[in-house]
This record gives structure tokens, sequence and C-alpha cells, in this order.
């Protein structure tokens, strides 16, 4: 046994441009051997200044902007600035307006949760269910084509409503879609919460506690994981989310397999929305009467929604004229990412991109 | 003489406790009838909760921590002496009554004279919210950090530093977040000009 073994730290850098990060995010990883020792995650890359621009455009002028934040769920985004907004005006939504917002944003919930499903696998080293959830999520990117001609920035909400109805048989075929997404749940569920690889790679990985959830200002399914029942659709009802059912899934141990399995969960619960919505849609005007010129009241306004990724939160501070003076968003994944650090010390080079790609950012949205 | 006016502030927001039931009675069918901008309840009724809030802080942190209680909607808004920022912050995390366990927001506005940081805090057993600001004047925008007793605003913090420029005292890490190291100014202030501070060549840290 020689002790005369020379060892020191290494240095590693993830990123910025690694296929595991999904976008432009570096990592800077401490490594003692396989351990890490410390990690520095460095964002900002794809900072545009978002909100700096916000303060030189009109309200309807900064919908698109929203759209390039978490692209994967733009149409939630359109709708957290314009709800608040509608909330400083005080504006009524004609009904058929809020009823086709809802089923947008939980089909734009499935499939940011089914691209979730799909990379976060694909960094494990499963292959297949990313080629599968694509294919699902092409059946709602089709129907988002359909409405409001775009794919992945919509640009589909405006201050009052919505900026197109829903062309003929569209209601059909999200009312199809629901029973074919149901099935392919139930297959994903036995294809991959079974795994045994899978299960080694997330169980008791990456373990949040309730009270570092608190402190760290956590939402959404991070949040949710650890057992904290809080779902802004629930506890701070928006637009028609008090008539629909369905459940706030929580998890119980709030590791890597929670995150992943209450993504699973949430699909369920948005198709039971989604549901109830299509069933329910009455006929009518989709935008109310609304001024030309969008003058928000002098004062500040706070309104949040629940993302796809957790708290998703638009503050605007007015002095009256048809731009902001200042414009804030809360973005669930930069605030989500900070606990990032705490979960990797200690941890193995290994679970690193278990532990991140559970985390579920989009840096879009992390650098705003 | 300053605390004999808070002590006025505080028998008068009693006397408003005390008629506000009424006068919430009264607002509703005013309202009905189109009369002229009748007074929002939900501002008066928040009012009211701002004031018992701000009765509970300055029970245990002294008269005059809290400057101003005003109300957007139905939400009570607290102006906080930024001196005593992280303690009134702290006190109304860990005091049973107020238990507002959860940070939803954390945001900075430059008001020209001056700089806002704003909090929205949530209460997650009870479900209500409010908000808490501070003021900092700009040319030497300091405030007390909240990262050691909330690890959740550590990188909201560097993000008002970065695009502020507020520094916050006691913060573990404070460098810029979203600007390179090398960036001159603080965009998010209104005097910002991107041309004037454009970096020279890209990236490369001025000397």
């Amino acid at each position: 046994m020689s002790t005369s073994l020379r060892t020191e730290e290494m240095i590693l850098n993830v990123g910025p441009q690694h296929p595991s990060t999904h976008g432009v995010f570096r990592l800077v990883v401490t490594l003692d051997g396989e351990q890490i020792i410390d990690a520095d995650p460095v964002v900002g890359y794809l900072h545009r200044g978002t909100e700096k621009l916000a303060e030189g455009l009109q309200y309807t002028q900064i919908i698109p902007y929203t759209d390039r934040l978490d692209y994967l769920a733009a149409m939630l985004n359109n709708y957290a600035l314009v709800h608040t907004v509608e909330y400083a005006l005080d504006l009524e939504i004609p009904a058929r307006a809020e009823y086709l917002r809802v089923i947008v944003m939980e089909l734009n919930r499935i499939a940011s949760h089914l691209l979730f499903l799909g990379t976060y696998l694909l960094d494990l080293g499963a292959m297949s269910p990313f080629l599968y959830v694509f294919q699902e999520r092409e059946r709602i990117v089709q129907l988002f084509n359909e409405i409001c001609g775009a794919r992945l920035t919509y640009n589909y909400m405006r201050v009052g409503g919505v900026k197109w109805d829903a062309p003929p048989g569209w209601i059909e075929k999200v009312r199809d879609f629901i029973p074919f997404m149901r099935e392919k749940v139930k297959m994903y569920d036995k294809l991959i919460s079974g795994n045994e690889i899978f299960l080694h790679r997330v169980r008791g990985i990456g373990v949040i506690t309730k009270e570092d959830a608190l402190q760290y200002s956590l939402s959404g399914i991070n949040l949710r994981s650890t057992g904290i029942a809080f779902d802004l659709r629930k506890n701070r009802p928006y637009s028609l989310y008090n008539q629909f059912e369905f459940d706030v899934v929580t998890g119980k141990n709030g590791d890597c397999f929670d995150r992943y399995y209450l993504h699973l969960e949430e699909i369920r619960q948005s198709l039971r929305i989604v549901e109830q919505a299509v069933a329910q849609i009455p006929e009518g005007p989709v935008l109310g009467k609304v001024p030309k010129l969008i003058r928000v009241p002098a004062g500040e306004y706070y309104r949040s929604i629940e993302g796809a990724r957790g708290e998703l939160g638009v503050y605007i501070v007015s002095d009256g004229k048809d731009k902001p003076y200042r414009l804030k968003l809360r973005r669930p994944s930069f605030v989500n990412l900070q606990i990032l650090r705490k979960l990797l010390i200690g941890q193995s080079m290994a679970n690193l991109i278990a532990i991140l790609g559970a985390v579920d950012i989009v840096l879009g949205e992390v650098d705003a | 003489m300053a605390e004999d006016k808070q002590a006025d502030k505080v028998a008068s927001s009693e006397t408003v406790e005390k008629a506000a039931p009424e006068k919430t009675a009264k607002a509703a069918p005013a309202k009905a009838a189109k009369a002229p901008a009748p007074p929002d309840p939900r501002v008066e009724q928040a009012k009211q909760q701002g004031e018992a809030i701000k009765v509970a802080i300055e029970q245990k942190l002294g008269a005059g921590t809290v400057e101003e209680v005003i109300a957007s909607k139905e939400v009570p808004i607290l102006r906080i002496a930024s001196a005593k920022w992280r303690e009134a912050i702290t006190f109304l995390r860990d005091d049973p009554e107020q238990r507002f366990d959860y940070i939803e927001l954390f945001a900075g506005t430059d008001y020209k004279d001056y700089i806002e940081v704003v909090l929205y805090l949530h209460a997650m057993s009870r479900g209500t919210y409010i908000s808490v600001k501070t003021r900092t004047p700009r040319e030497q925008a300091v405030l007390p950090s909240l990262a050691p007793v909330f690890p959740g605003v550590n990188w909201e913090e560097r993000e008002v530093f970065d695009l502020l420029g507020v520094t916050f005292e006691g913060h573990p890490d404070l460098r810029r977040i979203m600007m390179w190291d090398g960036w001159n100014g603080h965009p998010l202030r209104k005097d910002y000009s991107e041309f004037e501070n454009m970096p020279q060549r890209g990236g490369e840290p001025r000397g």
C-alpha cells in the first residue's frame, strides 16, 4: 500500500455547451476523485435583458418577448403577463376566452412535462423515451399550430382575451387527444417507473427537505415533491381553476424519483382539467372590450400563476402610462436553480446529471 | 416628537379598524349604483391588515420600524426602515402569529430619487400574503442582506446588485450574475445609457 500517491482537487467545467444542461449553462465543479466538493453554477449566457426591453414597450408588445422565456411553455408565460395587466385593470374576460386559455395552458403544461420526461431519461442514458414523447408532443404542437399559427412561440393571448378563436373542429381534436394521451401516460408509467436501472439512478438521490424547500423559495414540482401541497391553481385560484376538479399531487421523499413521478402525475391532472374545460366551453366572443391603448393605472401589481416549472409571476410598476415603469419577472427556473449547489455537494460526479435534470430548468427562463 | 407622531398613527389606525366594517358594507351598494369612484373595499381591508402587522412589528422592534402602510388592491404593503430590514423580515418569518415563511417575489425598482426593494411574503400555513419593501438612496445604495436568513434570495440579491447597483451587506457571494464582471454600470437604472456604457471589447474587463 503506497501512501505516496499524489492527490489533488480537480476543477471541471460542465458546459456552457453541454448536451445535458439543456441550454447554455455552465457549472464549475470541484472534484475530489469522484466526489463533488463544490459546485458553482454560472448563468447569464442567455441574458437578453427582457425586463429592460419591456420598459420601452407597450403591454401588447411585451407578449412576444414572454414567449422566449420558458420556450417550452410559452402559453403560460403569455398568460402570466396578460393576467397581471388584467388584474391591474380589473378587466372582465369573456367566458370562451377563459376556457380557451385554460385548454391551451394545460395542453402546454402537458407538452412541457412530456419533454422533461424525454430529456431527463435521455440524460440518464435511455434513448427511446425521448423518441416516444416527441410523437405525443407533436400532436399538441400541431393543435397549437392550428389555433395560433406557431409551434413554439405562440403570442396567442391578449389583454382581455385571446387573439383567435378555435378553428372549426379544433375542440373535437382536443377531445380526441385526451384518451389517446391517457393511454400513453399509462404506457410510460409501465415502461419507465419500474425500470430497475432507472430506479437505481434516481431513488434517494438529490433529496430536498421541506425546510430547505421553503427557505430556498422553491416552487412547482420541486416544492411539491417534498410533500408541501402548494399549487397556485388551488391555493390562489386564478382564471377558472376553482371550477375544475383536480388534485394537487405531492411526493413523499423529495428525491429525483418523486420529481420524475410528479411530472407524470401532473400530466394526468392536466388531462382531467382539459377534459372538463372541453366539455363546458361556451360559445361567444374571445376578446373583451379593451381600450386600444392599454394604460395601467399608477401603482404596483403582482400576480403569479402556476407555471410548468413553478410559480411564474409578473410584477408591474406603472406610472399610468402605456408602458410599464418597471416589469419584473419571477422566473421559477431561476429561483429553483439556486438549490443545485446544496444538492450537489457530497454527491458523486455521476449523479450530477440526474440531479440537475430533475430540477428541471429552462435556460431561457433562468437568464431572461 | 417622532414617537408622538407614531403613537398618533397607531391610534388613528385603531379608529379606522372600528369604523371599517360599516364602511365596507356601505361601499358595496354604492358601487352598484355607479357612484363616482367609491373607495375600494379591498384596499381598506388590506390597509387594516397591514396596520395590524405594523403594530406587531413595532411592539417587537420599536416604533418607527414601519414607515408607511399602503395597499395595492387586496395586498397590504409595508415600508420598513432600511436599518431594520433583516430584523423585520426575520420577525415576520419566525413570529408564531405571522409565519410568513416563503418569499415569492424579490424585485428592485429605480424610482429616480431612491431605489426600492420589494418582497412578497407568503404564509404557507394560512395562505395569506403581504408585500414589504424598503428604500435606499441611489448614490449610496446599501441594504442589509437577507441571504443569511433566507438562502433563497442569494441569486435574487445578486441580480439586484448586478442590474440596479444595490450592495447587500453580509451577502456571502456578491458578484454580478447576468452581466459579466467587466460590465460598466447597472442596466436597470433609469439613467443608464446603452451607448455610454457599452464595453469597448466584448467580454474584456475594463482596466
